[in-house]
């Protein structure tokens, strides 16, 4: 099975070759023969990397350890789901993961627009099968995954006990797939350019594939926070490390370009910039990729460090003078056909919306790349850790906050004073109401409050578009209230959608504010009977209970918590033993309710005195931060709905190109 | 103002605003990232400031109080010849110990050097050296106490 692995790369290898030259040489011979044989090949990629991936599953699943993958991240008592989570777990299955998505992808652009965007596909395949060739090209010559050892050992060396957990086995994949699909729009992007067809049809066609890679990436992201809360034992969910900043900048420059491209599409301004943002966002994630790969960058979880770091940093270089290239050349092309009229706008405010989250993505890289930079310029390295991204992004992050509220509330083109009154006494009213609500419930901190008035200026606003919008309909249409809500939402729901996603920002806003400045921590040793205080709960320890199967050995004290004198529930906080890696870890017990989180430790037990050390967080609000992510995601999918409307734009941009096009051939 | 003119004053803040707490940020929360082979020689010059060292756990130096979560030991080099003891630091940190914190460990100590006495952590993070992959560095772990 492996032979034929290998051998499916290799042709694949050659297939993206030639599906690049077919196509673009296609074009210049305008043989729409040749371009269709690109398509084909393109689609024979996708099968070969499929038999890849089957071959390296088969010899996962079948726990064949002659096979040097298998025999580093597998073992014979490893749980099956995580023998397959073992394909992405390591950096040539990752990859070969990553060209099974990206060339999955393609397959399905090609297959949407088989009678669609002629001109643009040829470009479109070439972007995306030198892509692939970029990660073909690893897996064949520099990261084989299929390499066999010279022996065959009797048992693997086991998956990374801190993967063994089902979150770790979702989030990686769900980061790749928001980063493969970021590869499409900036496939689409490249295409716009070099065609000249640089009108709304690219961004129209890209929308659902710019709004999958954000909701992949947001999924990831939150994913990656939960996985660190439950696993890594410290009582947070981010701490900026290299790896999480690698994730979350192209998340930022995609949020960002989902926002302009309303401008584009309403105001035809912004055309420039949001080229930019796709070459950005796909940037991003190809440097993000680097980042992890490359060591360049001490992290505190990174991936296996290895030699790929040139590769990528080449790629990286090649893709971004190839785009912004192409960009300088077609520049004159894309002067924005409006200007802004007032800073008292909605223009504006999206305009400022963009900044912040490119702002964001700024200061995040400089961060990031600051030791690095530090160390080429003075010679020293200098790190700087999480309270500088605090102290840089939390105020960004808080305009950015505002701003929700602002944007979908403030008139466009110019606010006059009335509709500014109108539309925002209702909003500043629950804002001033969450404020005072949240200081009279005992959250006395200024940063805190001001993001507490925030959230509730913008839930406001939220409420009451929808509250208006409803209201229209039952007035106009006659529907009862819960039809002319359902009516609404289906009608616009890209809108309405937005608003949801805008509810679940503002509930992890709350979250993040909540545990952030209100944290509790406590650390203490206790022999068995022993009580700590934290927060409003008592925790007494009871003792210790031991276990062990062939896979794990643990120990697992057992702790009652009380809130004012009665027992609430019993925790049991571990240590356990991978006995395979003989590594020890620690499994936390969380009790998460809507108004905190109780979060125990076991910090370590000495086995003779049956002293224990414990370490307990108190996390306020942190429910409301996966509770948030969940609506975000729930939101996002309202966006993607069908939407009549959307269509109708699509199609009428399509005229409009040919309608020019069939101008210029007049012309001619 | 024209629309140009105001869209340049709106950059120009943005941009302002983000450098200026790019600089202060960095300013105030910059710590300098050594080895333990960099650090020995300019120790005293880098008392009382933030420092983030990386080295190994010397043998037989770990004294751990549970009771009271109190650690000390020594950071030595990276490379020890044998037979020699060659110089470490003395590091003190107050906190429940990481998994993987032991003997001949990598670890990387973040804290401030109190002059001509010890290394004072307030984070202590671990680096497990996978068997199979010796040069690879693999998967940390951290905790911090504060």
């Amino acid at each position: 099975m492996t032979h034929l692995g290998a051998l499916a790369l290799y042709l694949a290898f050659a297939l993206a070759v030639y599906a690049i030259a077919i196509s673009l040489w296609g074009v210049v011979r305008r043989q729409s023969l040749w371009i269709a044989s690109g398509t084909q090949a393109a689609y024979a990629v996708f099968g070969c990397v499929t038999v890849a991936v089957a071959a390296l599953l088969h010899a996962l699943v079948t726990r064949d350890f002659n096979v040097e993958y298998v025999a580093s991240y597998s073992s014979s008592t490893l749980p099956f789901p995580y023998t397959v989570a073992a394909l992405w777990g390591r950096q040539a299955g990752s990859l070969l993961f990553w060209a099974f998505i990206l060339t999955f992808f393609s397959t399905v652009v090609h297959i949407q627009n088989r009678t669609k965007n002629r001109d643009l596909m040829p470009y479109v395949t070439a972007t995306l099968m030198a892509i692939t060739l970029f990660f073909l090209g690893l897996l064949c010559f520099i990261t084989p995954p299929f390499e066999r050892l010279a022996f065959t050992p009797k048992e693997g060396s086991d998956l990374n006990p801190l993967l063994q957990n089902y979150w770790m086995t979702i989030h990686p994949p769900s980061l790749y797939l928001g980063y493969v699909s970021a590869s499409v729009p900036f496939a689409f992007a490249i295409a716009a350019l070099a065609t000249g067809k640089l009108g709304d049809t690219w961004i129209r066609t890209t929308r659902r594939w710019a709004l999958t890679s954000w909701f992949f990436l947001s999924v990831g992201n939150i994913l990656g926070g939960r996985w660190a809360y439950e696993v890594l034992g410290w009582g947070g969910y981010w701490a900026w490390d290299p790896v999480e900043n690698a994730a979350i900048m192209p998340w930022f420059t995609a949020s960002a370009y989902l926002h302009s491209v309303m401008i584009q599409e309403k105001k035809n301004m912004l055309k420039v910039w949001n080229m930019a943002l796709v070459i950005l966002t796909f940037a991003l994630t190809i440097f993000g990729t680097f980042l992890t790969r490359s060591g360049v960058i001490s992290s505190v979880h990174s991936f296996t460090q290895s030699g790929l770091g040139p590769y990528f940093m080449t790629f990286l270089l090649l893709v971004l003078c190839v785009s912004l290239g192409l960009l300088l050349y077609r520049l004159p092309e894309l002067k924005s056909e409006n200007e802004l009229d007032s800073l008292l706008s909605r223009e504006a405010a999206f305009l400022l919306n963009n900044w912040v989250f490119v702002g964001l993505a700024f200061a995040t890289f400089w961060g990031t790349v600051f030791p690095v930079l530090s160390e080429w310029v003075r010679g020293i390295k200098i790190t700087v850790g999480p309270p500088f991204f605090n102290k840089v992004n939390a105020p960004l992050g808080i305009l950015l906050l505002l701003l929700t509220g602002v944007g979908p509330i403030i008139a466009w083109r110019r606010a006059s004073a009335k509709s500014l009154r109108r539309n925002f006494t209702a909003p500043l009213l629950g804002g001033v109401t969450a404020g005072v609500l949240f200081f009279m419930l005992g959250y006395r901190n200024y940063y805190a409050l001001v993001v507490f008035s925030l959230a509730g200026f913008v839930l406001m606003t939220i409420i009451s578009e929808f509250y208006r919008g409803t209201r229209a309909r039952q007035a106009m249409l006659h529907e009862g209230s819960a039809q002319a809500l359902g009516r609404l939402v289906g009608k616009n729901p890209r809108r309405y959608g937005g608003y949801v996603v805008h509810v679940g920002a503002v509930m992890i806003f709350v979250g993040v504010a909540g545990s952030s400045f209100f944290k509790i921590e406590k650390q203490t040793s206790l022999n068995p009977g022993e009580s700590l205080e934290a927060g409003r709960y008592t925790l007494k320890y009871t003792g210790i209970k031991n276990s062990e199967d062939d896979h794990i050995a643990s120990q697992a004290a057992e702790v009652e918590v009380f809130v004012e004198g009665q027992q609430i529930a019993t925790l049991h906080p571990e240590k356990r033993l991978y006995k395979r890696q003989n590594q020890p870890t620690t499994e936390v017990a969380i009790r998460p309710t809507l108004r905190d989180d109780l979060y125990v430790v076991l910090g370590g037990y000495d086995a003779p005195s049956g002293l224990a050390t414990f370490q307990v967080f108190v996390n306020p609000l942190l429910s409301w931060l996966w509770i948030g992510g969940l609506t975000l995601v729930l939101g996002t999918c309202i966006t993607m709905a069908p939407n009549p409307a959307e269509r109708q734009a699509l199609a009428s941009a399509r005229a409009q190109e040919r309608m020019t096009e069939a101008e210029e051939v007049v012309a001619d | 103002m024209k629309g140009k003119e105001k869209f340049f004053v709106g950059v120009l803040l943005v941009v302002g605003a983000v450098g200026y707490l790019i600089y202060t940020g960095i300013r105030e929360t910059s710590t300098y990232y050594l080895t333990i082979e960099e650090f020995l020689p300019q120790r005293e010059a880098l008392a009382n400031e933030g420092v983030r060292v990386a080295g190994r756990v010397q043998a037989g130096s770990i004294q751990w109080n549970p009771k009271d979560l109190q650690l000390k030991f020594v950071l030595g080099p990276f490379k020890e010849e044998a037979g020699t003891h060659p110089a470490g630091v003395p590091v003190s940190y107050q906190g429940i110990l990481p998994d993987m914190f032991a003997e001949g460990r990598d670890v990387i100590v973040e804290g401030r050097y109190e002059s001509s006495h010890a290394l004072m952590a307030k984070t202590l993070m671990t680096s497990c050296p996978s068997k199979y992959e010796p040069e690879k560095s693999g998967q940390q772990s951290a905790v911090s106490s504060q």
